[in-house]
């Protein structure tokens, strides 16, 4: 395996790529107790349009994450139930471009992980699994029905989005839950786990060359075969709706304000923009920006104030949310110190103390097995190693985050979603 | 290893050095007994002392001087740790090792943290008025918005109701009036009762020896006028009246909850048992309400069970569909019941005391799960250490988990569901 070596942030990585297409990494974590593998695949809930073997497939939302539940079904063995036996507690998410496996242990680490490469390379649906999954994947749309931050989000992409996949919750509606048969997780799992679509990453005290060696005898070894995903892009940055509200049981109103960013790609430019728009992020409405401490200080936002720069397969969104009384105030207000910055720039010596917050807490984070495991897989999917975020650091400039600021924060690609507290009837 | 080095009386630093991890963490917690009188007062008090030191005025400068500690972080602590409310700051702070140009973060930090506890901007000697009341309105959206996450929220109902006569059913927060009444004369008499009496827990983990920690930490609390006043023991569970409650919000999914009384507290001997008897209950994804109501009924998305060692409480907590209240209770009935009947096999009592060690060795590998596990154990006044715990959880019979389940006493039902 190649070894690789980052002696500022003392860490290095084992990375291999097997014969069957998987790519392997492992980060090695002397002396801790806790072992942690997350096994990802470059699929997620807006990969609604492919083709494979040579015929073009459209998947109804909330395929994914469908998915990603029923894999943990066994015709042979209660995968739960085998994993608390080895010590192991064993999850799954599913995102907007990635569905991931992980469990984390501190014994019987080799037996743990060749249960998850099992588990998930192991298609098992039946016609009664199915049905029964529908239901209880209802009841989960209905608890993030009664979560206002989940809802606040697929409002404003709903409202946002005219083509991109974003504009469709996760978990899909209890309507496209109905289309979901064995035979469509069947065909998913066929184009989009194989090994050469997926990535295993484990980050603790472990061999990295078991890791490796378990990976071989467990996974199939068949040569892959072409899936090609058709792309979910949004041909326009313009939002039609700037603006739409609803009605929740929350205890104030609550916004989300989003501008739509040209998608960024992938590889190492793709990584910098991102760094660049976090980084934009921070100097337009951090916490120690102007905007931040005017706001909080006139008691328009609170503690709930934030945002940042999310990429997601074929759109980007400059996005910032919170609790307010007068989430119109706050749009003006971020509007207009906007395009004070973008006039004036950014002193050198605040950019300079931005950069070095910023890297300080990424650095921080590196204590975090689960944070380092998921940027791993998630910097791979973008093309790029995780661990060299440091150099993108250095290179990012003050200009360039003007820029950003210049060319996102446009009203004319701008929306806002507002849940307001239900009316109460005068008692 | 802890190493305890008291400080000045009732003023305790507990360190454990490891240098495996990238960043430093030190918490202050100032120990108070949980009241209603203070609860707010409590909660109120570091959000107002973040805001502003004699040198750093404002938040912007706070703000600038972290960023400058290369994202350094400093934030309100208010914990609830049985009858005791705690009040003070966390901080965590990259290692000096991994700045750019080996810049020295934890001398400066210490010293920050006195500034924050010792210096605040005062106007007529008391907080400034346009702090206090920023904080007040942040700290009452906070408590209000509790309701925000449904299911939470529903727990803290439960505990409310079935602690409504103990310190226990108290919001850790305080309540909306209570903040509200707060003046900037009230709080900087409670702010000057709390650093003259309260108790001192000091934690810190990183790579520094415990000696250089104490020597910078000793300057903080030297010349602070101390008249400590010890803290009322710890109690168990004062009994409350029983009952039923529903409350109606616009919601698509309703939350019932089910508490349970037992006799068996943390200092207990048959604790261990009752934590096993807990995960096997509704711990996880093998526990026996996951895999009976959600996997073979399914009856929710999201079950499971949570134990509150001080009172010797446990919650369940379900998401359902309002029609299918009394089937999902009588199916918790039901795997109660055969927990009691001791109907499980070997293999469940295994799983459960594995996921409980996992979870007590993985302490040692987060700073953050360090610095919780033993502040809370000090401040508890027991002291047990992750592996002291896991011998206990190792030697639990498949009878005493039957044993420690049969104390389970149901004592209220809440439901939170929408309108019929």
């Amino acid at each position: 395996m190649e070894l690789r070596d980052y002696p500022l942030l003392g860490e290095k990585a084992y990375w291999d790529t097997l014969e069957n297409g998987l790519t392997v990494a492992v980060i090695p974590r002397t002396g801790f107790t806790r072992k942690i593998a997350y096994f990802v695949t470059d699929f997620g809930a807006i990969h609604r349009h492919f083709k494979l073997d040579g015929k073009e497939y459209a998947l109804p939302a909330g395929t994914a994450h469908f998915l990603e539940h029923k894999l943990f079904d066994m015709p042979d063995i209660d995968v739960s139930a085998r994993f608390a036996a080895l010590g192991a507690i064993p999850n799954a998410f599913t995102s907007y471009d990635m569905t991931a496996y992980y469990f984390s242990c501190t014994e019987n680490f080799n037996e743990n992980l060749s249960l998850l490469l099992k588990f998930v390379s192991t298609p098992y649906f039946t016609e009664e699994s199915v049905a029964k999954e529908r239901d209880i994947i209802g009841h989960e749309i209905d608890m993030v029905a009664d979560t206002p931050d989940s809802k606040l989000f697929e409002n404003l992409m709903a409202q946002m989005y005219r083509q991109h996949e974003v504009r469709q919750p996760i978990l899909g509606t209890r309507e496209s839950l109905e289309e979901i048969t064995p035979q469509v997780l069947q065909l998913c799992h066929r184009a989009f786990y194989q090994p050469s679509n997926m990535l295993l990453c484990v980050v603790g005290d472990v061999a990295p060359e078991e890791v490796r060696e378990i990976a071989c005898a467990v996974l199939p070894n068949e040569a892959p075969v072409p899936v090609e995903k058709l792309p979910s892009e949004e041909t326009s940055l313009s939002c039609e709706n700037a603006y739409g509200e609803s009605a929740m049981e929350v205890a104030m109103p609550m916004f989300q304000l989003g501008f739509k960013c040209p998608p960024v790609g992938q590889g190492p430019d793709a990584v910098l923009r991102e760094i660049i728009g976090d980084l934009a992020a921070e100097a337009l409405f951090g916490e120690s920006s102007a905007l931040y401490l005017q706001l909080y200080q006139q008691g328009i936002i609170d503690g709930s104030f934030g945002g940042g720069f999310e990429t997601i397969d074929g759109m980007a969104l400059f996005t910032v949310s919170g609790d307010s009384d007068t989430p119109l105030q706050v749009q003006q207000a971020l509007l207009e110190q906007a395009s004070r910055i973008a006039q004036q720039g950014i002193p050198p010596e605040d950019f300079a103390r931005l950069k070095r917050s910023a890297l300080g807490r990424r650095i921080k984070a590196l204590d975090s097995f689960d944070s380092v495991a998921f940027r791993t897989c998630a910097y791979h999917l973008s093309r790029y190693d995780y661990f060299r975020f440091p150099e993108l650091y250095r290179q990012v400039t003050a200009g360039q985050v003007q820029e950003f600021i210049q060319k996102a924060v446009d009203p004319a690609h701008m929306s806002m979603w507002v849940i307001h507290p239900l009316q109460k009837e005068a008692m | 290893m802890v190493v305890t080095i008291p400080l000045f009386p009732q003023i305790t630093l507990r360190c454990i050095t490891d240098t495996r991890f990238k960043q430093n963490c030190l918490s202050v917690q100032f120990i108070r007994p949980m009241r209603r009188q203070e609860t707010a007062y409590n909660a109120l008090l570091p959000a107002v002392l973040l805001r502003g030191t004699e040198k750093y005025p404002d938040l912007q400068k706070i703000t600038l001087h972290l960023d400058n500690l290369y994202g350094a972080s400093a934030g309100a602590l208010v914990r609830r740790v049985g009858d005791y409310q705690t009040t003070g700051l966390y901080c965590s702070f990259l290692q000096d090792r991994y700045t750019l140009e080996q810049d020295a973060i934890l001398a400066p930090m210490l010293d920050f943290i006195r500034q924050l506890l010792l210096n605040p901007v005062t106007e007529l000697g008391v907080f400034r008025t346009d702090y206090l009341e920023s904080e007040k309105k942040n700290l009452i959206s906070t408590v209000e918005s509790q309701r925000n996450d449904k299911r939470a929220y529903a727990n803290a109902q439960l505990l409310r109701h079935m602690c409504s006569d103990d310190a226990f059913g108290l919001s850790r927060l305080g309540e909306a009036q209570d903040i509200a009444a707060i003046t900037a004369q009230s709080l900087w008499q409670h702010y000057k009762k709390v650093l003259l009496e309260s108790p001192v827990n000091l934690f810190y983990v990183g790579a520094a020896q415990p000696g250089q920690v104490a020597d910078l930490l000793r300057p903080v609390f030297a010349d602070l006028q101390r008249q400590p006043v010890a803290l009322p023991p710890q109690t168990g569970f004062s009994d409350p009246p029983a009952g039923y409650k529903l409350e109606q919000m616009e919601v698509a999914q309703g939350k019932l909850c089910v508490g349970y009384t037992s006799e068996i507290t943390l200092r207990d001997s048959r604790f261990a048992a009752m934590q096993v008897a807990n995960v096997m209950f509704g711990g996880g994804m093998s526990s026996k309400l996951f895999l009976n109501a959600r996997e073979k009924l399914n009856l929710c998305y999201d079950i499971g069970s949570g134990y509150y060692g001080s009172k010797g409480i446990v919650t369940v907590c379900a998401g359902i569909a309002f029609e299918k209240e009394t089937q999902v209770c009588q199916e918790i009935d039901r795997q109660l019941e055969a927990l009691c009947q001791g109907d499980f096999t070997e293999e469940e009592l295994l799983s459960a005391k594995k996921e409980l060690a996992s979870q007590l060795q993985s302490v040692s590998d987060s700073p953050a799960a360090v610095e919780n596990y033993y502040s809370t154990a000090a401040c508890s006044g027991l002291g047990r250490t992750p592996q002291q715990y896991l011998q206990q959880v190792e030697q639990v019979t498949a009878q005493q988990v039957a044993q420690a389940a049969q104390t389970l006493q149901k004592h209220t039902v809440y439901f939170l569901r929408g309108a019929v």
